[in-house]
């Protein structure tokens, strides 16, 4: 616990001070080993948008659904299944008989070339698209990147620093976040609770010092220049776009689709998808959660009418990644 | 047409109710049944809930959400229970849906201090199954049937055509007598004993399904043994299975109007299962055991209980303690947290 009483020990000097996680991963480490309970009250954690299920837009959902009601057969992540959509989600869809199946791992889907992929990740699950579309299966991309949302976040609120996303970092490498011109100090984390601790006590510091410097504390996986068989795989079949952010909007250059037109799904089945009709739900709050605005429970719809088991929004689906499902899981208190 | 408008034509069912005086129907609600409500969550316990409230029927025998039904004959306890049984990999590292079967039934019985009596066992099959992976189902079965001396003593065949079920689906169902039910009030200092290690049916099962390679093996046994050890020393006792640690000591907690205080360092765990579940993304209370029970002891009697059960696993140990209150609260390395009733299903993360 010596990182804990060095956090009490620098934090009593500092004032207000807040910290973005930008990975939904950190997100449930600190839910989960009650890491907020230990933190002075003037060091804020936000939490951000690294959670892939939650910036998927609606309208990207809405498509899958309608793709998959038409006979298309669909493959796809498991947390994906249970985001709604405008009138339903994929659960629902497959409850009515569409064929969509759930993988873990891409092999599942080699079996299955006939099957549409809808790909979401961010940089980390990137490669194993980028490997699928080597193999000419058909893909729906959603994927998205993570450096040009924190730029975004950056510019529209106040953050003192940033907890940089662990295995984002494993793929694009410590190198590139130097590049990227983000004004506050950054430190890439790992994903045990020692280690985090022992990261936002570093972020403290260069906070405190005004050092605006990147500090790679997760080297036993991240290396400088990251994975370079995964970085050329990505650039050999996929291409940036300009991706919709649920919450945020069109980023420039923020997502990746495949650079074979005859493999993207957003293409191929382009007339089937005129028909698709997107409206938000105007009472989830989803949008201003990611972009760390608002706190799960400021939404009057939290834990009310919007549960893991009836999300209504994105962020109440993935109870690894979603900052509602995370803090419906630990973050409740026992009268609620 | 598409799947959505052949659904939306047949959303008038008949009222068939044999005597009129069946609950209305709302015709309105197009609920579907989904798959997150049969995996042991909050949406499950709803379901069973609304179908209970259906089933009014005045009965002598008493079942308060517990394992089995319990009726007195006598000046003996009789016990009743049932389960359906569907799990891929049907083969998975140290079992099969036979052992799991027999296991689960017999489990449900003891953990309410009964001696089973007999088991039924009825099997419906896809047509196109394998006879000989039958044939090895019904082994696994008899082997546990032999190891615990309790019977299967009646039983049902059927198949189904080809697609109408995935492979095969098992039913069992167990009756024991006893000569108490395992139902004492608990109170403030009573200490929660975990007989093993949590977890290892689900993430072999789970690394099954992912292709990962581990050494896990499930933990699917009879608890004839362990539990007729400690069940007079002992308050209550529920086998963990679906829904995992969490779901059992929320509902024990719950039945009982008490708060857990859980140390999570004290929660046994295999290094395995702990690093399965963290590459998933899984919590590694949320997920299954065959053969693990939670039980609660008197202060004075926990030593004696935990020696006997280290016996059988020498990771059983206490995690916890009763307090007044509500809830399960864990205790962690840094602070504390809820664990809640897992809800939905239990699925990966994506990165």
């Amino acid at each position: 616990m010596e990182y804990v009483d060095k956090i009490r020990e620098i934090a009593k000097d500092m004032g207000e001070v807040r910290i973005m996680e930008v990975c939904g991963g950190h997100t449930n480490t600190i839910m989960k080993y009650g890491i907020r309970d230990i933190l002075p009250s003037n060091i804020k954690l936000i939490s951000g948008p690294g959670c892939p299920v939650c910036v998927t837009s609606q309208y990207d959902i809405d498509c899958m659904i309608e793709l998959a009601l038409n006979g298309v057969k669909v493959s796809t992540y498991g947390d994906m299944i249970n985001v709604p959509g405008t009138k339903m989600s994929l659960r629902d869809a497959q409850a009515k008989g569409a064929d969509i199946k759930t993988i873990y791992s891409i092999d599942q889907i080699l079996k299955e070339p006939d099957r549409v992929f809808f790909a979401v990740g961010f940089e980390t699950t990137t490669p194993m698209t980028a490997k699928l579309l080597n193999h000419n299966i058909k893909v729906f991309s959603a994927h998205k990147l993570i450096p040009p949302a924190m730029r975004v976040l950056i510019s529209e609120m106040h953050i003192d620093g940033f907890i940089d996303p662990g295995h984002v970092s494993t793929i694009i490498g410590s190198d590139i976040w130097n590049e990227l011109n983000i004004p506050v100090p950054q430190v890439i984390a790992g994903f045990k609770p020692e280690s985090l601790v022992k990261s936002i006590y570093v972020l403290l510091e260069l906070i405190k010092n005004k050092e605006v410097k990147i500090i790679n504390e997760y080297p036993e996986v991240v290396l400088p220049q990251g994975n370079m068989i995964a970085r050329k795989l990505i650039d050999k079949n996929m291409k940036s776009y300009d991706a919709d952010w649920r919450g945020i909007g069109i980023i420039k250059d923020s997502g990746l689709i495949p650079r074979n037109p005859e493999l993207d799904a957003r293409i191929i089945y382009k007339d089937m998808l005129k028909k698709v009709v997107t409206k938000e739900n105007i009472e989830c709050r989803c949008g201003e959660i990611v972009r760390g605005l608002l706190e799960p429970k400021q939404c009057k719809l939290f834990g009310k009418k919007c549960t893991p088991d009836n999300p209504l929004g994105a962020c109440m689906v993935s109870e690894s990644e979603g900052a509602c499902a995370i803090a419906y899981k630990y973050g409740r208190s026992l009268s609620e | 047409m598409s799947l959505l408008d052949k659904n939306n034509n047949d959303k008038n069912a008949d009222n068939n109710c044999p005597t009129g005086t069946c609950p209305p129907i709302k015709e309105s609600d197009e609920h579907i049944i989904k798959l997150s409500e049969g995996s042991g969550g909050k949406e499950m316990h709803r379901l069973i809930s609304e179908i209970r409230k259906r089933l009014d029927v005045k009965t002598e025998w008493t079942n308060s959400d517990d394992d089995s039904a319990v009726t007195k004959i006598g000046d003996k306890y009789f016990f009743f229970t049932t389960d359906s049984y569907i799990v891929t990999p049907i083969f998975f590292p140290g079992g099969d849906i036979g052992k799991i079967s027999f296991c689960g039934t017999v489990n449900d019985l003891v953990v309410q201090g009964a001696k089973p009596l007999g088991i039924s066992l009825s099997i419906v099959l896809e047509e196109g199954f394998k006879k000989n992976d039958l044939f090895k189902i019904i082994d696994s079965i008899n082997e546990m049937s032999k190891m615990t001396n309790i019977p299967i003593v009646t039983g049902d065949t059927k198949v189904m055509e080809n697609k109408s079920v995935d492979g095969i689906i098992i039913n069992t169902s167990g009756i024991g007598i006893g000569d108490f039910v395992l139902d004492k009030k608990l109170e403030e200092t009573d200490v929660i004993i975990v007989s093993g290690g949590i977890g290892e049916h689900g993430a072999a099962l789970l690394a099954k399904r992912f292709e990962i390679e581990t050494e896990l093996i499930t933990d699917s046994k009879p608890l004839v043994d362990e539990l007729h050890s400690v069940n007079t020393l002992i308050k209550q006792a529920k086998d963990i299975t679906r829904g995992g640690l969490a779901s059992v000591l929320n509902e024990i907690a719950s039945k009982n109007e008490v708060q857990f205080h859980i140390i999570e360092e004290n929660v046994p765990l295999l290094q395995e299962v702990r690093a399965l579940t963290n590459v998933l993304g899984i919590d590694a209370y949320n997920i299954a055991c065959e053969g693990r029970f939670v039980c609660i002891s008197s202060k004075q009697n926990a030593a004696t209980v935990l020696s006997k059960l280290k016996k059988f696993n020498a990771l059983s140990a206490v995690i916890g303690e009763v307090k007044n209150g509500k809830g399960v609260i864990v205790q962690t390395r840094f602070g504390t947290k809820v664990l809640s009733t897992p809800s939905g299903s239990i699925v990966p993360r994506i990165c």
